[in-house]
């Protein structure tokens, strides 16, 4: 047994040199240097997209019943107490479903950001103080919020029954209709529109071909990245230290930080970010612990069952991915950086008085000149796709809910 | 249990059978702690006087990891053996925890310690959010003295 293992070990190691000989020549053969070290942090980044797998905590996540209903819910203004605010109207799909506005407004003014959806699957926690721990409960959420869309179960039964493709396709993935009575009629509209989120996948940038070529040793294609977004991509894992945050395929650990944006929020109130976020998500009857997540292991609820509140968290927000930002600009929890190239000047003159004491230790101004500030943003800006995305595709019906094939099976005495 | 008398007898009996069960499963399963002795098998090795801690990280549906590289914020669970000189040891397993020197913080969230028999313990909900340095901190409670082990780690 021991020398078998062994063996597997010492096989793996060579596997694990070779791979770093090959990208360390790959680099070579580009005419950057990257070190061995840097080739390996590079590769941690991707590849994108990620693999999908369905929510087990979400019985209908990739079911195709399901996300044509969600689908339909998300552009649906008649969900919302004026029957003007839908999920689009905030989260707009032109612009990485965001809303370009500092922070949201929807029946009222709100106090936060809009984030982008795509690739939300990935998360572990939702809204910036991270006060959901699945993506269903998040959705709930602003179908109710008086200042979102101020709905309700009645009306959204309503909705739904007014709809026939709506019903039908509700019928076929939860197997019973629309009761307004029913305790689990949100969740389950909730879940649909979770399953169509769940397909919003942004796709490969500029980064992503240059990350996949140095690992397939491809130096003309490793060639295209620009000049300026490799010195950036340097100062980003090195100087930076932006990765220790902004981690893995996604950009970041999917935890929460504080890097010194203010939490006052008009007039006269502060955001607590994480430290209410942890309290919304315990007492939340929608959490991974609760009666509502369909994974019956709840092995999925672990994040939720160990939460551990500090001190630190107040004015900790989530680290936010940094794909797509040229789509979704304002930046931060209350939108208060207007431009990437305003973020940088942030990280580079950091005030670190606005830190928590006991906060992180990472951080440090960084005193970027002009040139390296441009290169970590031209470095950020590598993290978009370059041609539009077309998210408008709108999902097909399954074949039981063709208005053909019902009025067919509808006996000719109907209308 | 039962009477006082019995239970000597009655605890060698159901040691033996956890004993028996163990070793199958140590056998069954490649990346299961061995038992006691401890050897450099059984993941890190952490002595202080005559108590060895065994230690390695198992990720989701208990795939072990190598020791001295875990992922960086995934979930993971502990999986500890305490032994000594005469082999399983009677000691307990009080805390487990972890953080990082160099930001001066520990984990977002908090361990929980589940004793599985044997000086066998598994300890659940453990994260290392960030990549760099990690320093695990055990506590283990033998007789009245109360024994501190740390070890060092990397995430990435
Ligand atoms: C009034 C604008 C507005 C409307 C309408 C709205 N949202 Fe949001 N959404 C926000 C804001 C602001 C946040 C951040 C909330 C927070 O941090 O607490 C958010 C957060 C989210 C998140 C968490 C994303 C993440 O990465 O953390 C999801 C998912 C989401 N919304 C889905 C929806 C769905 C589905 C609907 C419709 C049922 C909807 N939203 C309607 C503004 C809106
Ligand atoms: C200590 C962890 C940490 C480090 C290190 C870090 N960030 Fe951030 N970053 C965050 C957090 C947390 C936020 C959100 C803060 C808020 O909204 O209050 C953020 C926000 C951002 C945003 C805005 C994204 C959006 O959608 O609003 C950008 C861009 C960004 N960081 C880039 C960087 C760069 C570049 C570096 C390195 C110079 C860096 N970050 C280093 C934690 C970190």
């Amino acid at each position: 047994m021991t020398s078998r293992r062994t063996k597997g070990l010492r096989r793996r190691a060579g596997l694990a040199l070779a791979l770093l000989a090959v990208l360390a020549s790959a680099g070579a053969d580009v005419g950057i240097e990257l070190s061995a070290e840097e080739l390996d942090r590079i590769a941690s980044h991707g590849p994108w997209p990620l693999p999908w797998s369905a929510d087990p905590g979400n019985r209908v996540s990739g079911n195709a019943a399901a996300i044509f209903l969600g689908h339909g819910l998300f552009f649906d203004e008649a969900l919302s107490a004026n029957g003007k605010v839908a999920c689009a109207t905030c989260h707009n799909p032109a612009r990485g479903f965001q809303d370009s506005r500092n922070v949201a407004k929807g029946l009222a003014p709100g106090t936060r950001n809009t984030p982008g959806l795509f690739n939300v699957r990935h998360q572990r926690w939702f809204g910036w103080d991270g006060a959901h721990d699945n993506l269903w409960s998040s959705s709930l959420r602003p179908i109710l919020d008086p200042g979102e869309m101020g709905g309700s179960a009645a009306r959204s039964a309503r909705r739904l029954k007014a709809s026939p493709a709506l019903h039908c396709h509700y019928r076929a993935a939860f197997g019973k209709p629309a009761m307004a009575d029913d305790p689990e009629l949100l969740v389950n509209l909730a879940k649909g529109i979770a399953a169509w989120q769940e397909t919003l996948v942004s796709p490969p940038a500029p980064f992503d071909r240059f990350r996949d070529a140095l690992a397939r040793k491809d130096a003309s294609t490793a060639a295209e990245y620009p000049p300026a977004a490799r010195r950036g991509l340097r100062l980003f894992l090195g100087r930076g230290q932006c990765a220790t945050c902004h981690a893995g395929p996604m950009f970041s650990n999917g935890e929460f930080g504080d890097i010194g944006i203010p939490f006052f929020v008009k007039p006269g109130g502060v955001d607590p970010g994480r430290q209410g976020g942890i309290k919304r998500v315990q007492s939340n009857p929608y959490n991974l612990l609760g009666a509502f997540n369909d994974d019956v292991t709840r092995e999925n609820a672990t994040g939720t069952r160990h939460l551990r509140p500090e001190h630190r968290n107040f004015g900790e927000f989530k680290v936010p991915s940094l794909r797509n930002l040229r789509l979704t600009a304002p930046y931060m929890h209350n939108g208060s950086i207007a431009s990437l190239h305003d973020v940088v000047r942030h990280y580079s003159e950091l005030n670190e008085d606005r830190l928590h004491s006991d906060g992180e230790r990472i951080l440090k101004p960084l005193g970027l000149t002009a040139a390296e500030s441009k290169d970590l943003v031209a470095f950020l800006e590598s993290l978009s796709p370059t041609e539009p995305i077309s998210v408008a595709v709108k999902p097909m019906p399954i074949r039981d809910c063709l208005p053909a094939t019902r009025n067919s099976r509808i006996p000719a005495a109907g209308r | 249990m039962t009477s006082v008398a019995a239970r000597p007898a009655q605890k060698s009996r159901r040691w033996r059978h956890a004993e028996i069960l163990f070793w199958l499963l140590a056998l069954a399963s490649p990346g299961a702690l061995a038992g006691c002795p401890a050897g450099t098998d059984d993941g890190i090795l952490i002595r202080q006087g005559e108590l060895t801690l065994a230690w390695r990280p198992l990720l989701a549906a208990d795939r072990p990891a190598p020791s001295n590289r875990i992922p960086m914020a995934k979930h993971f669970v502990l999986d500890v053996q305490l032994c000594d000189k005469d082999g399983i040891s009677a000691a307990q397993l009080i805390k487990a925890d972890a953080s990082m020197p160099a930001h001066r913080h520990g984990m977002n969230y908090k361990p929980v310690i589940k004793p599985q028999g044997n000086a066998r313990f598994r300890v659940e909900g453990m994260m290392f959010h960030m990549a760099g340095q990690w320093r695990l901190a055990f506590e283990v409670q033998s007789g009245k003295e109360t024994l501190r082990l740390n070890h060092d780690v990397q995430a990435d």
